[in-house]
């Protein structure tokens, strides 16, 4: 009898043991301290408790680098120059950071820990992003799947976007994620327009965020959004503009369409948008009127199978056989795409063939 | 099929917030061999197997793919449109390399169905004959695959799935 008691006595003694030695341990090796993150030379510092991820400390002191997958490490946006304490590579940011980025220090923020002091480089521009809360005024069916939401900035919103840029919209806590996440999308607004930012959202089966704005969202909520971002805007030359999207890529091509205008830009301008039945057509009139006040901008809509009820009189086949028809000697072109991959993959065939120089050729690639 | 190291890290890669925010086990309170095996006599009891199913999603999405984006017909009563999102994913069976985030839907309009599915999951069905967990937000059904993708059976009843012609 006097053997199991003291059998138990040991294994209750060996059990609270373990169990101080893993709060103790909790308490120093999961404690990493505070530490100091010195951005571009030292032009800014932020003290932070070591622990978390460079991405979210960076968010915590308003600092917003895009990611689109929720610090997930599978849509590797949040690239940025660690140049001291990073450590070694970890095996989810290799497939993200290639050699030559790798010399650079380029490294995945939100796959870093900070657990000592880091180094950091970032685009000047990132101090510019901003993170608001904004009123949706309207959201309006652009097509069976494509919404358009307009947002209404408060007055004292000091949001600033180059047409072609986008936002992060954040997605609250509902019933497909339990916490919030953030998922990038191209304004679709002027820059002009300072009281409002438009979007056009399809929706994505299962996708958190377009799922939300498609089936939750109302006019009267209130949504938070950061930017903007990206590096898809109309370079400042001379050279005839020919933009490629379909569905809801429109939207950064409709924001540097409608800056062109406010501007006064006088450059040629070709517009390619391709769909497959008259049904996936939108904004036809705005597009109508853009071509009476641009100087020199033609829209062409192709769709790829158009139905005999379409009484479709336009341009048929996919749109790389419709810019294949339509285009001749793009030498002195520059072409803005946005799409997927295969989309972007077979218009910059199709571009090349025709002599517009690859490095004149901008793309939004959705994948 | 017993829960091996292999299958038991899988199963910890598959749950909420690993690889993606929702996991891939949805409800599922099944150990993954469970989840397989039971999903390996579906298709079993359907007279087809877990590469022909593959085989067909990964048929239709190269049809799909021409459509560049959008919605592209195939055949007599199929619509496909291969569309992505950004990013890429690792597999939670810790198999090299990282897998598109591409959504195939596929519209059969003669039974007026469709259904949606990503490479990642042709990847599980090919690879693991895996469908995802019950109430996981990308389960594929094997009968809804076999019916709506108009997937043949191996065995003595082939066809059995073909679309009435009414």
């Amino acid at each position: 009898m006097i053997e199991i008691v003291i059998a138990i006595a040991i294994c209750c003694a060996i059990t609270v043991s373990l169990t101080l030695i893993i709060l103790l341990a909790e308490v120093t090796i999961g404690n990493y301290g505070e530490c100091i993150i010195s951005i571009n030379d030292g032009a800014r510092e932020l003290k932070i408790d070591g622990g978390q991820t460079l991405l979210a400390c960076l968010n915590e002191a308003e600092i917003y680098i895009p990611s689109a997958c929720g610090g997930k490490g599978s849509c590797g946006l949040c690239t940025l120059q660690v140049t001291r304490g990073a450590g070694d590579y970890l095996p989810t940011e290799l497939p993200w950071i290639s050699e030559e980025r790798r010399k650079e220090n380029y490294r995945l923020a939100c796959q870093i820990k900070v657990k000592n002091d880091l180094e950091i480089i970032i685009p000047e521009s990132c101090f510019l992003v901003r993170e608001v809360t904004a009123e949706v005024v309207a959201i309006t069916d652009l097509t069976h799947d494509i919404k358009e939401v307009r947002l209404k900035l408060p007055v004292d919103s000091d949001i600033v976007f180059k047409a072609g840029q986008f936002m992060q919209i954040k997605t609250p806590k509902y019933k497909l994620c339990d916490e919030p996440v953030y998922r990038a999308y191209s304004i679709s607004s002027s820059p002009d327009d300072e009281t409002g930012l438009e979007f056009m959202i399809r929706l994505v089966p299962n996708g958190i965020c377009t799922t939300y704005v498609h089936q939750f969202l109302n006019v009267g909520d209130m949504v938070t959004v950061n930017g903007a971002h990206g590096e898809f805007f109309l370079q400042d030359s001379e050279r005839d503009i020919i933009c490629i999207a379909g569905g809801s890529g429109m939207a950064p091509i409709m924001s540097i369409l409608l800056d062109m205008r406010y501007r006064g830009i006088k450059r040629k301008v070709t517009y390619f948008f391709g769909a497959m039945t008259k049904r996936d057509l939108f904004y036809l009139d705005e597009l109508k009127q853009l071509e009476k006040d641009l100087d020199d901008f033609t829209f062409i809509p192709a769709l790829s199978q158009p139905k005999p009820e379409d009484n479709w009189q336009g341009e048929t086949g996919l749109i790389t056989e419709v810019i294949e028809r339509n285009m001749t000697d793009g030498s002195n072109s520059e072409a803005y795409l946005c799409g997927s991959p295969g989309m972007i993959n077979a218009c910059v065939n199709v571009l090349t063939g025709k002599k517009v120089p690859e490095d004149q050729i901008y793309y939004d690639k959705f994948g | 099929m017993k829960m091996n190291p292999e299958l038991q890290l899988a199963q910890e890669n598959m749950q909420p917030g690993i690889i993606t925010l929702q996991g891939f086990l949805g409800h599922d309170k099944r150990d993954l061999s469970q989840i397989i095996d039971e999903d390996n006599q579906l298709v079993k009891s359907l007279t087809t197997t877990h590469l022909k199913i593959a085989a067909q999603m990964k048929f239709l999405r190269g049809q799909g793919e021409c459509g560049l984006g959008e919605f592209i017909e195939y055949g007599e009563h199929f619509q496909i449109r291969v569309d992505s999102v950004r990013g890429k994913m690792r597999c939670p069976f810790e198999d090299p390399g990282l897998i598109p985030k591409y959504n195939i839907t596929v519209k059969n309009l003669a039974l007026n169905r469709e259904i949606t599915y990503t490479d990642m999951n042709i990847h599980f069905i090919e690879i693991h004959g895996f469908y995802q967990g019950e109430g996981s937000l990308f389960r594929l059904n094997p009968d809804d695959l076999v019916i709506i993708l108009e997937i043949e059976s191996t065995g003595d009843n082939a066809h059995r799935f073909d679309v009435p012609t009414e």
